[in-house]
């Protein structure tokens, strides 16, 4: 699958007089493996924010292929190619498996309260084609046994892949990933890394992931980009990243259990 | 002129009362984020223990039970009921309370029968005369009482430990419980206030002069206007308790002037409608913000 | 009805192709689901068969129910699967019950506007003009959360209390009210008018408008279902749970919510038709308490916390106990000889029935939040061990 590039440019957000994030500007290169850091509050999930519309930027761009991303509203960004999972897994907890991931078909299907109601045969069949793609899915994050077992019955790791999974189903180009391996323990985190890794390889899409398990970011990021303060402060792969005197500081200087708290 | 002075002055009279009721809204609200539907059957309650107690305790003695008494069962409505659904969220309790609200509403009315009595004996059918303006005693006494136990509010509030734990509460549960903060008596606190609150306002709501109607199923529909008195301020405001109390008396008192009766209640709610378009969270809210 | 799905996606990057994943079996259709297809049509045919047997007086309380049943399942949709707490039920009632009457009432009449319209073509225009009244309601539902939302909607009963009184010439005013049209499909009335036998037992008005509701119900409870488990569901669920993430699946959160406004209005609406077509009469209230007053709006909510937030079925249950129990009791008591006085302290039907719901209201929120649905689900899943999780 093609995919395009993701450009955020000069991007500013304000909170009144609070900056949350500064003229920020990184580039996701068509099929990157691209990591956003930085510690507590340096504005990571502000950043997707923005990128999949839920706030609106002060200033500053943000453009994927040759779409301009902040012209849209959330909604239909979706429908561009952006998908993306939760840090809290924002899942429906008493509907199943199936029936959360089948959300993420919502723009790739049709059908109102008339449709749906009468069981239209064309409904039906849409239904179920998006079904079997949905199931498919679950397959390919490995909860493919639980496809009619409510979230809310789940252990954590599987309702983080349901997220996953949900995000997945609306076939994006981009992948936008809060903290997937927040809360895991050693042996999930290694599992996920190689499901992401998977996921990017098999499905030749670019994925941006925020997350604080450092182990996890350099094992399996391309590129790296680091936020403090709501400013970009280091940019560059893995290793130039992490030799940055900069990102040093602002890991020592703030806050140095983020390393280790996630984990 | 004469009459728009008569109608600010009953429009504030009015709002004063409804600023009571709104206030007690307010007050659970900022302990529990509940949203107290039976407020209206508080209301009844303590005005029917005045019609009850009234000819052995004359009026005044009547009035103390009738107010203690809603206090006390807005107490154990949250002891017996809501306290014992920890895990509820605040949107199932809000509909428990209309549960409890529809049971004390029906078999208060279903004592009251017929009779419709007046209860605001000390104040009520005594105009006063003052420049070519009639005014009615029931709202001045309103005003008075109302600003005195509102004023009071507002010390306690702000310098007494249950104000100070009350607000720390609403700031955040969890940092107010790890600093030592009992949930448990602050919530009970609250509840009690509202129902002592809707003990005194039901006092002058069920006046010739304020409605033309004794307690009856009418005085819980007129309760139910602090609705959009507290709304209208916002929920989580005491000011806007106040405020939103004030215009709801206001706009009650000039739309039936000049409309008519029955377009007010309407007017009231339209008003409320109209600011929330305009503000979702009230007046003086705190805006929701999105996490995700 | 409104729905996000028809934009066009011509500006997509890279349109994924429509999947071709190779069938994959659903769950199969085991026992249990035959047994409860069998259970379903089997209480069918005995709602069919009913009127042979019973009463006029009983198959007039079951119309009742049945007027309950089709506006609880409306108030779901919109309280339990979308999450939107409205107490404004009682106004659309009131909204289609005054629909219906004008648009069938008769032309020419100097007092009372009337349309003259064919019954079936009124009942449809009367369901229509409420959804598009839910619809010129959604500004307000989309900027507002919750109790919020709950308080305001309160806004709509006083509105409708207001203009029930006043446009006399639609409603016929508080004192008098006006008679709807009887209804008719295509030329066939739902009176005493023309004979009609089965199985040697005259089917008058009582067993026909019977029939007439059976169906609307049927048709309402279908409909609601199919939405519930289909692509607009799965939309009004994900609103209910969390609107951000809702917008980031696609979901236009706003045109979703004013959707769903409309479809429930649209079942009140029906349910006012109903209702006028069950009292024979029009007739706005004169206080807040009264046939389209807080009052209803408080039971409707009491059929879907009873029934189960969410749950279609359990809103026919709640429907059932609600609406019911007033009914029945009232003829028990005739029955067995009681006094249904209405004088001071009496414990009439209506009294008894709203202690109960009331109880059940509390019962329900402190010890079951799932409802009757939930019971019933417990029961099902004990008796079988397979199970079809779906809402």
């Amino acid at each position: 699958m093609t995919t395009a590039e993701l450009r955020v440019r000069e991007v500013t957000l304000r909170f009144g007089g609070l900056y949350a994030l500064d003229d920020v500007s990184f580039t996701v290169a068509p099929g990157a493996l691209h990591a956003l850091i930085g510690p507590n509050g340096a504005g990571k999930s502000s950043c997707f924010n923005v990128i999949s519309g839920l706030y609106r930027a002060s200033a500053g761009s943000v453009t994927f292929g040759e779409h301009e991303l902040t012209a849209y509203r959330p909604n239909r960004r979706a429908r561009l190619g952006v998908g993306r999972a939760f840090q809290n897994a924002a899942l429906s907890p008493h509907s199943t498996v199936l029936d959360n991931v089948m959300l993420g078909r919502y723009a790739l299907t049709r059908g109102g309260f008339l449709a749906c109601g009468l069981r239209l045969p064309w409904t039906r069949r849409e239904e179920r084609r998006h079904a079997a793609r949905a199931a498919e899915i679950c397959d390919f994050l490995g909860i493919g046994a639980a496809l009619h077992t409510p979230v809310g019955g789940l252990p954590y790791g599987a309702v983080k892949r349901v997220d996953i999974a949900r995000a997945l189903a609306v076939e994006p180009s981009l992948l936008l990933l809060d903290e997937p391996a927040a809360g895991m323990n050693a042996a999930e985190t290694a599992e996920l890394a190689g499901t992401i890794r998977d996921v990017r390889d098999e499905l030749g899409i670019s994925i941006l992931l925020v997350e604080h398990d450092m182990g996890l970011v350099m094992d399996i990021a391309d590129r790296v980009t680091v936020l403090d303060f709501g400013r970009v402060i280091a940019d560059g792969t893995p290793a130039e990243v992490q030799a940055d005197p900069e990102v040093v500081k602002a890991y020592l200087g703030t806050d140095n259990t983020e390393s280790t708290e996630a984990g | 002129m004469e009459t728009f002075v008569q109608l600010v002055v009953n429009g504030l009279g009015k709002g004063a009362v409804f600023a009571l009721l709104a206030l007690g809204f307010v007050v659970i609200f900022k302990a529990t984020e509940v949203v107290n539907f039976a407020h209206g059957s508080l209301v009844l309650f303590g005005g029917y223990l005045v019609v009850a107690t009234r000819e052995t305790l004359g009026w005044a003695g009547a009035v103390v039970v009738g107010i203690v008494g809603a206090g006390l069962l807005a107490l154990l409505v949250e002891r017996l009921l809501l306290s014992r659904s920890k895990l509820a969220d605040p949107f199932s309790l809000a509909l428990l309370t209309i549960g409890v609200d529809v049971i004390i509403t029906e078999e208060i009315v279903r004592r009251l029968g017929v009779s419709l009595p007046f209860i605001g004996d000390a104040w009520d059918a005594q105009p006063i005369q003052a420049g070519g303006v009639t005014l009615f005693r029931t709202h001045l006494v309103a005003l008075v009482v109302a600003t005195v136990l509102i004023t009071l509010f507002f010390i306690a509030f702000r310098y007494s430990n249950w104000g100070i734990a009350m607000r720390a509460q609403a700031e955040n549960k969890e940092a107010a419980a790890l600093v030592g903060i009992r949930s448990a008596r602050v919530t009970a606190t609250a509840w009690l206030v509202a129902g002592l609150l809707a003990g005194v306002a039901v006092l002058f709501i069920a006046t010739q002069d304020f409605s033309g109607a004794g307690l009856s199923r009418g005085t819980h529909s007129i309760a139910l206007a602090a609705f959009p008195a507290a709304i209208l301020g916002g929920l989580d405001s005491t000011a806007g308790a106040i405020v939103g109390g004030i215009v709801v008396g206001l706009v009650d008192a000039l739309s039936t002037h000049y409309v008519s009766f029955a377009f007010s209640k309407s007017a009231v709610f339209l008003v409320m409608l109209l600011v929330l378009v305009i503000r979702p969270s009230g007046l003086f809210g705190t805006r929701e913000t999105t996490r995700v | 009805m409104s729905d996000t799905g028809t934009d066009a996606r011509a500006t997509t990057t890279a349109p994924p192709e429509p999947p071709q994943a190779p069938p994959r079996p659903t769950p199969r259709r085991g026992a249990q689901w035959w047994v409860r297809k069998a259970l379903w049509l089997a209480l069918f045919l005995v709602l069919l068969a009913l009127p042979l047997y019973l009463e006029a007086q009983w198959l007039k309380a079951g119309q009742y129910m049945m007027v309950g049943a089709v506006g609880a399942i409306g108030l779901t949709l919109l309280t339990g699967q979308a999450g939107q707490l409205s107490l404004a039920h009682a106004f659309f009632l009131l909204a289609g019950a005054t629909s219906y009457t004008v648009l069938s009432g008769p032309t020419g009449d100097p007092e009372l506007v009337g349309f003259g319209l064919d019954p079936l073509l009124a009942l449809l225009g009367a369901v229509a003009i409420t959804a598009v009244l839910g619809l010129a309601f959604a500004p307000v539902a989309a900027r507002l959360r919750g109790i919020y939302l709950g308080v305001a909607s309160l806004a709509l009963v006083f509105l409708g209390l207001y203009l029930g009184q006043s446009a006399e010439s639609l409603t016929g005013g508080t004192s008098t009210g006006r008679p709807p049209a009887t209804f008719e499909l295509f030329g066939f009335p739902f009176s005493n008018d023309g004979d009609l036998e089965i199985a040697g037992v005259p089917i008058r008005e009582t067993e026909r408008v019977w029939y007439l509701f059976l169906a609307l119900v049927v048709i309402a409870f279908l409909l609601a279902r199919g939405a519930v488990r289909g692509r607009i569901g799965r939309a009004w669920r994900a609103v209910r749970d969390n609107e951000a993430s809702a917008a980031v699946m696609g979901v236009n959160v706003p045109t979703v919510k004013a959707g769903v406004f409309a479809v429930s209005s649209a079942y009140a609406g029906l349910a006012g038709v109903m209702t006028v077509l069950w009292f024979d009469i029009l007739k706005p209230d004169e206080s807040e308490f009264g046939t389209y007053g807080i009052n209803v709006s408080i039971a409707y909510l009491a059929m879907i916390i009873i029934g189960g937030l969410g749950s279609v079925p359990g809103a026919l249950v709640g429907a059932l106990l609600v609406n019911g129990l007033p009914q029945v009791l009232a003829l028990y008591s005739t029955q067995l000889g009681w006094s249904t006085g209405t004088g001071e302290g009496a414990f009439t039907p209506i009294l008894i029935s709203s202690f109960v719901y009331g109880a059940a209201i509390i019962l329900v929120v402190l010890f079951e939040p799932g409802g009757l649905a939930a019971i019933g689900r417990r029961i099902g899943q004990r008796l079988t061990f397979t199970r079809r999780g779906k809402e």
